[in-house]
């Protein structure tokens, strides 16, 4: 991708040099930057993925062909913090918006259709049934995306758990998410079915 | 073959194709995807043919069953409603993205990075087979041949099954063959169990004659003076003889009832522990020869759970509720009929009020399960933060929380007393209900009853009367059993599944029939190795390399890079996806399991010390081992000087409950347990990480004695401690990106003479490279 800094250059390295990349990496790691509408440019791709051009402090601008888009507070605080990351599954961040809010409204749509893909989460609108057995949960729910039936394994907890007040976070066996939005949005008889996890 | 391809594609889909023109002949990988490009819920069918990829929209949206979900009853058969296709000739680098839930099919469309179809984490599995095929298929590299991995589908019911490995369907495994499996347990008993059934049954016949005793024949014969009976017993007049005779029967029933009772005791006595002890040996049996993968799957403490509180639950059940079932109907049925045949229509009056009743406890009773169940969470949950509490409990007053921590108990205990609460008033309605089940009836019986008395001269009696109110007492006890007794029986079988689950999982890591019984020299070699433990998440590309016997081989890398993962690969703890692990050239899958860990023993940066004395943990894997090779091997890991100065010695009881020993002690430990075990082949998995310059030291010494005519696999930060290695591999992120000896890597001035540089500097900064 963009960056080669981390392999090795061919060609003897004197060993003051290799010192020196070394704390500038370590510098790189600590630094936060902060990614603003003046200093990067974000592109749709015509693959569906966002392109970025990134000017550091030092006045060098980066190029990278395609971005990952994480939020650091997916429940509690997903407009803010946002870390823009090189795509490798373990791709450093190139930077850290700290207020999606504060960005033009269109590079701010394209952020979000990156966050969307990656934070597929149906919401939970109607419960119709919970039926346990031997272990594991049988949902049938209908959703903001439509109706859903899925697994939860029981016991040993973890797999439904508050992430907000009366709101709830559920995975099923194959690691897909549902939320519950507000529990109490739900009626009582569809709170009762979750008594078992909630 | 064809048949397993097809398996995700409805029929009715697979006609829609055929009509549209698609040869389902020509296709060769097919997979499907459960969303649409805006997160829809709709299939999208992939398909390839040795020239296109065809995308193929399906003509139903808005509804999904993932995993372990009955298969949708759609009111029209599903069929296509869009058809796209590329040609593979502009296509390029296949990949997936995994995204927080499931993951994008990428792939470069004229040279442009594009993502073509998302999924959820339920097609994963599927999808990366397509994801291989695809990129088989351009880069000219023939398909690989999958047989059916048979998983997926329950024959059955058509569902798919809820987790993968494990070709349980929970719908179609039956309460009743349970319930069947359970009994064959009680087949070495078989006259114990009759001995104890006729006793319940005794028992409950006895139990049904009291009343009659206590009651008709009491007041009616007894104290309304010499009836009938007397005569019929040749006794006319004598009501003494009559009483003794009466308090003889009486004082007869409760022997027999109380003779029953004990043996009804010593049967279970007898059949209890032996049972419960052979169901736990079986599940025990086969825990430890599942895979490593089975239990890193599960949590630990729902295993221990399993393994003991179902057992237990199962025989609670068998012992207790069936022959109390069988009890409590005797008991009922002989009620009813005594009931009837003294005075039907009275026995009407008390039977109608019976069913109303037990619904009302039917309704109540669940809700006050619940709000116990509810209880039960609250207090778990209290208990678990009292011991982030109590362990933690440095780093609160350290930090200053006491406060904090005091808010969030007030907080979880509010939660305990407002359940406590619950408890109470749904246990007060579930009483009133009860009690209403049983002074209705009882009333009514008692009012009736006297109206009878009044009206009828003579054909109804007082002791009649009474004999009538206890027998109606008497069906309280089975009445509440069987409101009961079906959770009761439901819970049961669930926890005989979970036993039967365990009983019947087939290791993922299984030994060949008639293994190779190898005496193994060490020769190591890895040909295109890959391995993932999640799908789309490999940890291991396609490594190869080969020791010969004695050599010693260091392996470095970033945390992370695979470095443990491929020594548990070489001793077949997991199995590789790809490629062969050969040891003296023979496939690892076809060595025996006895040669095998017999050959390999492992030094790693987890050390575990069993419950036991040093000796013993020491001797571990020779329990054979003499006192003085014991001595020896702990002297060899520099880790007698420690145990010698413990006050028991080598006698010292060490591990859970036992005295703590610090990091470096237990290493040493381990270090001994590896050096007693004598193996060909030694894994040193940073071995000398946890503990201190000095002792490192001397461990690396014993080491170096240690590895001598073996052949070594080290891992290491500190690549001092490489220094003796024959050759090096460096691992990054799963690849081999270099290998060499020392001499080969330093002039090569790659990855590893970067880090030799920033080691030998001093300047080791850990976790940057």
């Amino acid at each position: 991708m963009a960056e080669q800094k981390h392999q090795p250059k061919a060609g003897p390295d004197s060993e003051p040099d290799i010192l020196q990349q070394e704390k500038k990496a370590v510098e790189e790691i600590i630094a936060i930057r902060s990614i603003t509408a003046e200093n990067t440019v974000f592109r749709r791709t015509q693959g569906g993925f966002v392109r970025m051009e990134f000017t550091t402090p030092e006045g060098e601008v980066k190029s990278y062909p395609r971005v990952s888009v994480h939020r650091c507070f997916p429940f509690s605080d997903p407009t803010h913090f946002i870390s823009i990351r090189e795509p490798e599954a373990d791709g450093r961040e190139i930077g850290l918006i700290e207020d999606l809010d504060a960005l033009p409204r269109d590079m701010r749509a394209m952020l979000e259709e990156q966050m969307n893909l990656r934070y597929f989460t149906p919401k939970i609108e109607k419960v119709h049934s919970v039926k346990e057995e031997y272990g594991y949960a049988y949902w049938d729910v209908t959703t903001d995306r439509g109706a859903c039936r899925f697994t939860v394994r029981t016991g040993g907890g973890g797999n439904v758990y508050a992430i907000g007040p009366n709101r709830y976070l559920i995975n099923d066996i194959d690691g897909n998410r549902f939320e519950i939005p507000d529990l109490y949005k739900l009626s009582a008889k569809e709170i009762k079915q979750l008594d078992l996890f909630i | 073959m064809k048949d397993t391809l097809w398996k995700p594609v409805p029929r009715s889909v697979r006609k829609a194709l055929e009509e549209r023109g698609i040869v389902t002949g020509e296709v060769c990988s097919l997979a499907a995807a459960d969303m649409n490009n805006d997160g829809g819920l709709q299939n999208i069918y992939l398909l390839l043919t040795p020239e296109r990829l065809i995308f193929a929209v399906s003509d139903q949206c808005g509804e999904m069953a993932y995993a372990g979900a009955s298969l949708p009853k759609r009111r029209q058969p599903e069929g296509i409603a869009e058809l796209y296709d590329y040609s593979l000739s502009r296509l390029g680098n296949p990949k997936i993205l995994n995204q927080v839930v499931g993951g994008l099919l990428t792939v470069d469309v004229d040279g442009t990075e594009t993502w073509l179809c998302r999924f959820s984490g339920t097609k994963m599995r599927r999808m990366q087979r397509f994801c291989e095929d695809l990129d088989a298929l351009l880069s000219g590299r023939p398909l690989k041949e999958r047989g059916d991995d048979g998983e997926d589908y329950c024959p059955k019911c058509g569902a798919p099954y809820p987790e993968r490995g494990r070709a349980v369907c929970p719908r179609c495994m039956e309460k009743h063959t349970v319930f069947v499996r359970i009994l064959q347990y009680f087949k070495n008993y078989k006259l114990r169990v009759v001995v104890m059934l006729s006793g319940v049954t005794i028992s409950g016949l006895a139990n049904a004659v009291w009343p009659y005793l206590s009651g008709s024949v009491l007041y009616d014969q007894v104290l309304g003076g010499g009836g009938e009976l007397a005569e019929k017993l040749g006794i006319p007049g004598n009501t003494m003889l009559l009483l003794l005779l009466l308090v003889l029967t009486m004082a007869g029933t409760h022997f027999i009832r109380h003779l029953t009772g004990i043996i009804h005791g010593r049967m279970t006595a007898y059949m209890v522990p032996d049972i419960v002890c052979k169901l736990k040996q079986r599940v025990f049996d086969s825990l430890k020869d599942l895979s490593v993968g089975f239990f890193t799957r599960r949590q630990t403490g729902s295993l221990m759970q399993r393994v003991n509180g179902d057992a237990n639950e199962v025989m609670g059940f068998f012992i207790d509720g069936l022959p109390y079932f069988l009890f409590n109907v005797v008991t009922m049925a002989l009620s009813i009929f005594v009931m009837f045949s003294m005075n039907w229509k009275l026995a009407l009056v008390a039977i109608v009020m019976l069913p109303p009743a037990a619904i009302v406890c039917y309704v109540v009773g669940p809700r006050y399960w619940h709000a116990n169940g509810r209880r039960a969470r609250m207090v778990r949950s209290m208990y678990s933060l009292l011991n982030d509490d109590i362990v933690g409990a440095r780093v609160v007053r350290a930090f200053g929380q006491e406060k904090n921590e005091n808010k969030r108990f007030d907080k979880v205990n509010e939660r305990v007393r407002a359940a406590e609460m619950r408890v109470v008033h749904y246990g007060n309605q579930y009483d009133i209900a009860y009690s209403l089940t049983r002074d209705i009836p009882n009333l009514l019986v008692w009012s009736v009853g006297a109206l009878i008395l009044l009206n009828s001269s003579g054909n109804f009696t007082y002791g009649e009367l009474l004999t009538f109110v206890s027998y109606l007492t008497m069906l309280q006890g089975p009445l509440e059993f069987f409101s009961d007794v079906f959770r009761w029986w439901a819970s049961s079988m669930n926890s005989a599944q979970r036993v039967f689950e365990i009983i019947d999982s087939h290791p993922e890591i299984e030994e060949k029939e008639n293994p190779l019984q190898l005496d193994i020299q060490g020769d190591v070699e890895l040909r295109g190795v890959s391995f993932s433990y999640e799908p789309n998440k490999p940890v291991l590309k396609d490594i190869s390399f080969h020791i010969r016997a004695g050599e010693m081989l260091g392996i470095v890398g970033k945390s992370g890079a695979g470095k443990s993962t491929l020594v548990n690969l070489i001793s077949r703890l997991y199995d590789p996806d790809d490629g062969e692990v050969l040891l003296d050239g023979s496939n690892v899958k076809d060595i025996s399991f006895a040669s095998l860990r017999g050959a390999v023993a492992m030094v790693s940066q987890e050390t575990y010390i069993f419950m036991g004395t040093v000796a013993e943990n020491i001797a571990y894997a020779r329990p054979d081992a003499s006192r003085e090779e014991i001595v020896r091997a702990a002297i060899a890991a520099s880790a007698h000087g420690f145990i010698c100065r413990l006050p028991d010695g080598y006698d010292t009881v060490i591990g859970s409950g036992g005295r703590e020993l610090s990091g470096g002690e237990r290493q040493r430990v381990s270090i001994a347990r590896a050096i007693l075990a004598d193996p060909k082949i030694l894994v040193l998995d940073e071995a000398t990480a946890s503990v201190d310059t000095e002792t490192e030291r001397a461990i690396q010494a014993s080491l170096e004695k240690l590895i001598q005519g073996r052949t070594t696999i080290s891992i290491a930060h500190r690549l001092s401690t490489l220094r003796n290695a024959d050759r090096l591999i460096v691992l990054d992120n799963g690849k081999l990106v270099e290998s060499g000896t020392h001499e080969e890597l330093v002039q090569r001035r790659g990855v590893y003479y970067k880090l030799l540089q920033l080691q030998s500097k001093a300047l080791a900064m850990r976790g940057i490279e």
